[in-house]
């Protein structure tokens, strides 16, 4: 007290200290809890509804038009596959989708999805361009 | 404000019917994308842009009333914060319009909406805080105190999560694959519109500390 200088040296130190264990605070508690998508094998023993996120197997989309059927193969990360059926319509460009997030539950093999969200390959270029031949410029 | 306020003013606007314009109609229509979504990206991108740097600005405000105590630092912490929060909203909404036509839900907790939603709470909370202290001093030395630490989340809310983990949000800006970056028009009305933007932030900022301004005057006066 009898040192101001002191007294604020300290009080930087304080407030460094709160500001380090803020962000170590936010980083280890965040970690699990931020995304809401599961792991195949996680949702394989969960019985609630969850997240999944992935892509498409190449060439496993099957849609039985007359019942509204859409059945096909995700492949996670890590190279685990599940299968996903999904009853509505099929989303447009489904065949083209690179990340798929399938929402709901898995019961005696197969993911039942409830939604589906569907990303297609987008790029922020002009559609009117002449196309372009990539890697070609050498 | 002065004379040359007042033309940056006329300037900011007719700039930013320029870039309207631009983005609704000059720029053309974005491969892969439904309708005519992709220019979203115009407002949604300095909008996010725009809230990180408020935050960054009350951050540094409060800093400086820590370090000289003068009312005005304060004022001008609560009004970046304000005009953070508005910005922070606006990315949110057209982040969730844009979802809803892209992926086809508005809301899905992806982890870049879980921290933006994190980021709109902590700022939330700050005005709960400034609400909730009638001493004006003490006020501001809590609310100076509370925005630093809430800075200390944004880097990590905004730019670490979304490269962390699995997210369905596109990476346009810092994209590593060069195939996927935005072509020349655009970059070029993404630039220009960040910049009008930067300016509109800039303007508010300055009506928001000069009103800030009247108010304490008028208090002072009352006493």
């Amino acid at each position: 007290m009898s040192d101001p200088k002191k007294q604020r040296r300290l009080w930087y130190t304080v407030g460094g200290v709160l500001i380090v264990a803020f962000l170590a605070y936010g980083a280890t508690s965040f970690k699990s809890n931020l995304t809401p998508y599961v792991s195949f094998e996680e949702a394989q023993r969960s019985p609630r509804k969850v997240q999944v996120a992935g892509g498409l197997v190449p060439d496993s989309t099957s849609y039985l038009e007359a019942e509204e059927t859409l059945q096909f193969g995700m492949v996670e990360d890590g190279g685990a596959t599940m299968t996903v059926r999904y009853e509505g319509v099929k989303p447009g460009n489904f065949e083209e989708a690179t990340q798929i997030v399938a929402i709901g539950t898995y019961s005696s093999g197969v993911f039942h999805a409830e939604q589906l969200l569907v990303k297609c390959p987008s790029k922020y270029q002009g559609i009117d361009e002449a196309p372009r031949s990539y890697g070609s410029e050498t | 404000m002065g004379r040359v306020g007042a033309t940056l003013k006329w300037l900011l606007l007719i700039w930013m019917l320029v870039v309207i314009w631009a983005a609704f109609l000059w720029v053309p229509s974005a491969q892969g994308f439904k309708g005519e979504s992709s220019r979203i990206v115009f407002f949604h991108v300095p909008t996010a842009w725009v809230a990180t740097l408020a935050f960054l600005v009350s951050c540094i405000a409060s800093v400086m009333y820590l370090r000289r105590r003068s009312p005005v630092d304060d004022h001008r912490a609560a009004v970046s914060a304000g005009l953070g929060l508005l910005f922070a909203i606006l990315a949110t909404v057209t982040g969730a319009i844009f979802a809803r036509i892209m992926w086809g839900a508005y809301w899905n907790w992806d982890p870049r909406q879980t921290s933006i939603t994190i980021l709109l709470l902590i700022y939330a909370a700050y005005f709960a805080l400034r609400g909730a202290v009638p001493d004006p001093e003490k006020r501001a030395t809590l609310a100076a105190v509370y925005s630093i630490l809430a800075f200390v989340t944004v880097p990590f809310l905004v730019f670490v999560v979304p490269r962390i983990y699995f997210s369905l949000h596109p990476d346009v800006v810092t994209n590593p694959d060069p195939d996927n970056r935005l072509d020349s028009a655009h970059a070029l009305v993404l630039l220009a519109s960040t910049m009008g933007f930067t300016g509109l932030y800039a303007w508010l900022y300055s009506v928001g500390s000069r009103i800030e301004a009247i108010r304490h005057r008028r208090r002072q006066e009352v006493l």
